[in-house]
């Protein structure tokens, strides 16, 4: 809405207080209470159309507005209505309680030509504990012009229906380009997440005899008891993921007959095997040791590993 | 290399006449390596078994063999509803004289001789006679003409019909909890086998194909004598004994070990059991399977070719999952075997 903040209207409390201080001079306590009334253009205004005024409310120090006493939104005359009152509580420069107080009406009258209506004067009150005073949000005049022609100057009845405005293309650049980083972003999202749960693509990545060398391979003490067994577990682990369930000696068979891939290592996996029973289960870690050396075993590791990055040794199922 | 320490010794005999009498036993029964297996396990473990399966499998062709291949006397009683422990232990009739006579029953027929006594259909007997039978078993005594008689070489072999339910008595946990093992015995898989039990004269007549068995190939009174020297010569290591705690933990509280089954609340899965005895029960087990296959270390592999028929009948699910026991036993089983790491 066009909005032209025109100077205050009319002030004829201020005009009054500066009145009285002339008249008494000084000694007496400063009556500086005045409403100044900010209102838009003055004419120009059809049926239905919405009237915002403002109207800045000062009083002296102490002094409250009494918000009772206040307009309800309500209609005030047969043809204009006061749809809404806001009221914001400020303080002025000088530090005086200062109210800000926006009316809007809306006009139902519909002139028969260009005519000036008036918007009634709104009475306020003020109390100061049992001090009271009365304000007044001053009367405004504006002009209200009539919606249509009073005879049909051209062919047609000027009383018809008019078309519907027509929609107007909106603009939506904008939105589009943030709808398309939008999308950018989920699908990165998404990558991400099937990256991170092995799906698809991603399946392949999980490499676990590369996991176990590399596990092996940051063990301090592989060539003692513990160490050993600690290396003999973590490529135990890598077996059980490439068959999808615990392998134990007995399945090797089994498990080597659906890998061909792994067909040149059945010896040596058959003796981790029988090296793993031995340490574990025979409490016999120094045979299974000679049987399987520390560095043998890393070797294993290492070519399961290269077999692994080759051909997928992994179980579908799994 | 993972032989018994003495390849001459008494232990290393015995396992070859164990192996021999499998193969006897294999060649009158088609097609039931695994069944035969866990029968051997269990004569070798002294302990009693609860056969399972559909009917005309070979389960009393089975159990036949294997009475004539261990020696001693072989006994075998139908349960039916009316039986009653006194029909067991006396036999009462009119004798040739016309006057009533007592004499001992088919439990006492042969005496302290008795080594395998075959109870038909079980479910079918009342629990009175279940009472009479948990006590022959735990005790391997019984009470008549007011005396003890004891059965020193006996086992106790019975067989449950899982076709019917009508007129039926299930036994207690407490008598489940007694047998060692519980042994499924389904028809052969195998076509050769198949063919063989159909066409083949030879299966026709079983008094024949039982006589076709060399009696008494291993000596029934030897037997719990060799039971605690393979129990005492096969020592468990730390690692099978962390596997063993584990994988009990695993069945008890099967949520908490990560175990899922489809369609399975397993947090309500498990009730109870898997007890203490039956987990003993499960590494005497594993010692004699150890044993027969040449080993004097048990391996997770010997706990889990006797898992089943040892523990899947001690494990107590919700009153919900009951009825579908036999299919969530087997996977509960399977999957713990799975999950649980070794070693």
């Amino acid at each position: 809405m066009h909005w032209s903040r025109s100077l205050p209207a009319v002030r004829p409390c201020r005009r009054a207080a500066l009145a009285l201080v002339v008249a008494l001079l000084a000694g007496a306590p400063a009556q500086a209470a005045g409403v100044d009334l900010y209102a838009p253009r003055a004419f120009g205004y059809l049926i239905g159309d919405t009237i915002s005024l403002e109207a800045v409310v000062t009083l002296d120090a102490g002094w409250r507005l009494d918000e009772s006493a206040l307009p309800r939104p309500r209609p005030v005359t047969y043809w204009l209505d006061l749809k809404r009152l806001d009221v914001k509580p400020e303080t002025a420069p000088d530090g005086a309680p200062r109210y800000r107080l926006t009316l809007t009406y809306q006009t139902f009258y519909s002139p028969l030509e260009p005519r000036a209506l008036d918007i009634p004067a709104v009475p306020l009150a003020a109390h100061k504990g049992d001090a009271r005073q009365t304000l007044t949000i001053p009367a405004w005049t504006f002009v209200s012009s009539p919606l249509r022609e009073l005879v049909a100057s051209q062919r047609g009845n000027p009383m018809a229906l008019q078309p519907d405005i027509r929609p107007r293309p909106y603009p939506l650049a904008g939105d589009a380009r943030l709808a398309a980083a939008a999308a950018a972003v989920a699908a990165v999202s998404l990558l991400a997440f099937a990256a991170a749960s092995g799906w698809g693509p991603f399946a392949g990545r999980h490499r676990p005899f590369a996991t176990a060398l590399r596990h092996m391979r940051r063990l301090p003490d592989l060539d003692t008891q513990l160490g050993y067994e600690d290396a003999l577990q973590f490529l135990h682990r890598a077996f059980d993921d490439a068959a999808g369930y615990r392998l134990f000696g007995e399945d090797v068979h089994a498990f080597l007959a659906a890998r061909p891939a792994l067909t040149g290592e059945a010896e040596t996996i058959d003796r981790f095997f029988t090296a793993s029973r031995l340490a574990f289960f025979g409490d016999a870690p120094e045979t299974a040791m000679a049987l399987l050396p520390p560095e043998a075993l890393i070797d294993l590791a290492r070519r399961l590993a290269a077999t692994e990055r080759r051909s997928s040794i992994q179980n579908e199922a799994a | 290399m993972h032989a018994i320490a003495d390849p001459d010794g008494a232990l290393a005999q015995w396992r070859a006449r164990a192996l021999d009498f499998e193969r006897a036993v294999g060649r009158i029964v088609l097609g039931q390596e695994r069944v035969i297996r866990l029968l051997t396990i269990a004569v070798f473990a002294r302990g009693h078994v609860l056969l399972e399966g559909d009917v005309g499998v070979g389960k009393t062709t089975l159990l036949r063999a294997l009475a004539r291949a261990i020696g001693g006397a072989y006994e075998r009683v139908e349960g039916t509803i009316d039986l009653m422990p006194a029909d067991l232990v006396y036999d009462a009739r009119v004798g040739e004289d016309g006057r009533p006579r007592v004499d001992p029953g088919p439990l006492l027929r042969r005496g302290p001789e008795l080594s395998v006594f075959f109870f038909n259909e079980i479910n079918r007997a009342r629990p009175q006679v279940h009472a009479m039978l948990l006590r022959l078993m735990a005790e391997r005594t019984v009470s008549a003409f007011g005396r003890e008689y004891i059965f020193p070489f006996l086992q106790v072999f019975a067989d449950r019909n899982r076709v019917e339910r009508e007129e039926t008595f299930e036994l207690p946990a407490a008598a489940r909890d007694r047998f060692f093992m519980e042994v499924q015995v389904k028809a052969p898989e195998d076509f050769a086998a198949r063919r063989a039990l159909v066409f083949d004269p030879r299966f026709h007549d079983t008094d024949l194909l039982i006589a076709e068995v060399p009696e008494a190939i291993i000596d029934y009174r030897s037997l719990d004598q060799v039971s605690r020297e393979i129990q005492s010569a096969i020592p468990a290591s730390d690692a099978i004994v962390a596997y063993t705690i584990a994988l009990w933990d695993a069945i008890r509280t099967p949520d908490k070990a990560g175990i899922a089954l489809p369609g399975v609340r397993m947090d309500r899965l498990v009730q109870g059991g898997a007890s203490p005895r039956g987990m003993s029960y499960l590494i005497r087990a594993a010692r004699v399977r150890a044993w027969l296959e040449g080993r004097a270390i048990i391996v997770p592999e010997d706990l889990r070719a006797v898992f089943p028929e040892v523990m899947a009948h001690r494990i107590f699910f919700d009153p919900v999952y009951e009825m579908r026991r036999e299919e969530i036993s087997a996977d509960l089983c399977r999957v713990a075997f799975a999950t649980v790491p070794a070693p």
